[in-house]
């Protein structure tokens, strides 16, 4: 009898101590074949046996590589950029940019410049921050985890006359220690972003110029 | 003869160099002040060098030292274009080192005494101690009563039993004094009320048991996966700010949130090589994670070393376990309840801004799914998305119909509005 409850009084320690809230496993299903997917989900791994992301290769596989057919351009988006990628240590194309216009003339509005303001606080915020003072709170005066200043949009003659183009140039390819933001952004919404960065700097400009250059036309 | 006269063009060029420089020096004759070139500094050169660290240019500690000739350093960041034409060793090696990235111009930028400020800045300056103030230890979590509850409970029934038995021994003692005839005592697992009453509870607690787990099928809330990278959302989301959107791209696109490319994450890791804050970071189970290893897993995977330059072709994907797994035969759709119904991330992926690692929050079960649906209240006013309710806009002009619009009332509890 004593015997039994020592046994007993180890084995519910064990079973007590292997008790644990973290869950690891994801459990099991009623119906694996209602709840797993048969066709092919967004990120599921293909069987190498039947596919292949390498165009060349010969073997009678079926090529598929989850990208676009190169050239396709999807609805509403802009035409390509013109300009390729600068090898590493040239800056030819880097200037070449400054020639490209943006898509985008006139200063956003309504439902545009919320959408834009959005985009750029989303992606650009972080380091270049919300007031475009290159102060975001990745930078954070040189206090924040990121190693290099980002620019300071406004109020830096350098980026207040920087033509969009070169922007762009630098938003698709990265710049310096900025990456490229080709994977995240559209050419549109790239394109929405710098617009809404030139808004600002005139605003600015506008701001701190005396009176007589306001003319605002009066609805 | 030659040797001479190579020897009096080098010195000429010598001469016309330094002459420049202490021309260009006497004209803003002032002794340097650092003061002034930290700020310059700050402007100019922080986008690309820092002074303890390898940016896009060389880590500027010592860096008058290495050059050797303030004249020479000073004429190198005056102008390193024009400098580069004089053939200067160190330079030519500098650029080559940096694979022939150019550093900005800055005559025209900067004044040469402005320079000299720098100059005097980089000089002075020097690492600044951190005194390591003690990291909070990693979070208590709250208190689960459960367990203190059930002790409770079996002391309670413990005593409970012992009590009976004891009103048993001394109806006994009592039955014997009036000299009644003593009833054979029947022990307690023999005794049939005690197994019928243990039956019914072992009924109810395994009936309890069964049908839970049974619901629980299918169902992984709290579902918490190792993932290959330690990747803590409470440093990036929490305390870096760093908007859910920046990675997840597609939640306002389409029916994925998608899982960010490695791109992203060298978007910013290009630059940070450390972990370096001040929170240290632990899994589910408390052990203690380096950070900066985490981040050198994530190298791996882009195929990067510190200091060389980046070849995004050559990344592999990281192979992220999924978490949220809704089951085939229900589709649910991001962007519809971002964009059109405005939903935060945190209404159903909770607090992800304070976990390290990811948990479901949520159960994702129907009856979760169905009960928000009638309890949300749609934002229809002022709404893209349901400008096309004509009829309901109208009847909520004319007071007809209640303002209130929740999910259910426009069809969110149809079966085929999810399961088709």
């Amino acid at each position: 009898m004593k015997k039994l409850s020592v046994i007993g009084f180890i084995t519910a320690g064990i079973a007590l101590a292997g008790c644990s809230d973290i869950r690891r496993e994801p459990g099991a299903v009623y119906m694996p074949d209602m709840a797993y997917s048969r066709a092919f989900e967004t990120y599921a791994e293909k069987d190498s046996a039947f596919f292949t992301s390498d165009p060349s290769d010969g073997s009678g596989k079926i090529f598929y590589n989850n990208k676009p057919v190169e050239g396709t351009i999807s609805r509403g988006e802009e035409l390509p950029f013109s300009v390729a990628k600068d090898k590493l240590g040239d800056s030819a194309n880097y200037v070449a940019s400054k020639v490209i216009t943006s898509p985008l003339t006139a200063p956003l509005a309504g439902k545009d410049s919320i959408e834009a303001e959005r985009l750029y606080l989303v992606n650009c915020g972080i380091c270049h921050g919300a007031k475009l003072d290159g102060n975001g709170p990745l930078w954070k005066d040189g206090s924040g985890p990121f190693p290099a200043a980002p620019a300071m949009l406004v109020g830096k003659a350098q980026y207040e006359n920087m033509p969009e183009g070169q922007m762009f140039y630098s938003v698709t390819y990265g710049k310096n220690l900025m990456g490229s933001y080709a994977s995240q952004l559209s050419r549109k919404q790239r394109w929405q972003i710098i617009r809404y960065i030139k808004d600002k700097q005139l605003a600015k400009k506008a701001a701190a110029a005396p009176a007589p250059a306001e003319t605002v036309v009066k609805k | 003869m030659t040797h001479i006269r190579r020897n009096a063009a080098k010195l000429t060029f010598g001469l016309v160099f330094t002459l420049l420089v202490s021309i260009s020096g006497n004209l803003y004759a002032q002794a340097p002040n650092a003061k002034n070139g930290e700020a310059l500094f700050k402007a100019n050169c922080t986008s690309c060098h820092k002074m303890d660290a390898k940016v896009v240019g060389p880590a500027l500690m010592n860096a008058a030292e290495r050059w050797g000739d303030d004249k020479k350093l000073h004429a190198w960041i005056y102008n390193n274009v024009e400098f580069q034409k004089t053939g200067d060793t160190y330079a030519t090696n500098l650029v080559k080192e940096y694979n022939g990235a150019a550093m900005s111009v800055f005559a025209g930028v900067l004044k040469p005494a402005e320079v000299d400020d720098v100059i005097q800045y980089i000089k002075e300056w020097k690492p600044v101690v951190v005194v390591n103030d003690k990291p909070t230890p990693g979070g208590g979590g709250e208190t689960d009563n459960t367990l203190l509850f059930g002790i409770l409970t079996l002391i309670l029934a413990v005593i409970t039993f012992v009590l009976l038995q004891v009103n048993s021994n001394l109806k006994k003692l009592s039955d014997d004094k009036e000299g009644m005839p003593a009833i054979e005592p029947v022990s307690f697992w023999k005794n049939k009320s005690y197994i019928a009453f243990g039956a019914v509870i072992l009924f109810i607690v395994g009936g309890y048991y069964l049908a839970q787990g049974a619901i629980g099928l299918g169902r992984s809330q709290k579902y918490q996966p190792s993932q290959p990278i330690f990747y803590s959302h409470k440093v990036h989301a929490g305390i870096n700010q760093i908007n859910c959107q920046y990675c997840h791209i597609g939640v306002y696109q389409g029916k994925q949130a998608t899982i960010p490319s490695v791109n992203i994450c060298m978007n910013c890791h290009m630059g940070i090589n450390e972990y370096k804050g001040k929170e240290k970071l632990y899994t589910a189970e408390g052990t203690e994670v380096n950070g900066t290893n985490e981040i050198q897993k994530l190298y791996k995977y882009a195929g990067y070393t510190v200091g060389q330059p980046w070849d995004a072709s050559k990344a592999t994907p990281i192979s992220w376990v999924r978490i949220h797994n809704l089951p085939d035969h229900v589709y649910f759709n991001h962007a519809q309840h971002v964009v059109a119904g405005k939903v935060q991330c945190q209404t159903c992926h909770g607090e992800i801004t304070k976990m390290d690692e990811v948990y479901q929050f949520a159960p994702l079960s129907m009856g979760w799914c169905v009960n928000c649906h009638r309890n949300t209240q749609v934002q229809f006013k002022d709404n893209g998305f349901y400008s096309i309710y004509e009829k309901f806009h109208d009847k909520i002009k004319n007071g007809t119909m209640d303002s209130v619009i929740t999910v259910e009332k426009i069809g969110g509890t149809e079966c085929q509005k999810c399961h088709y």
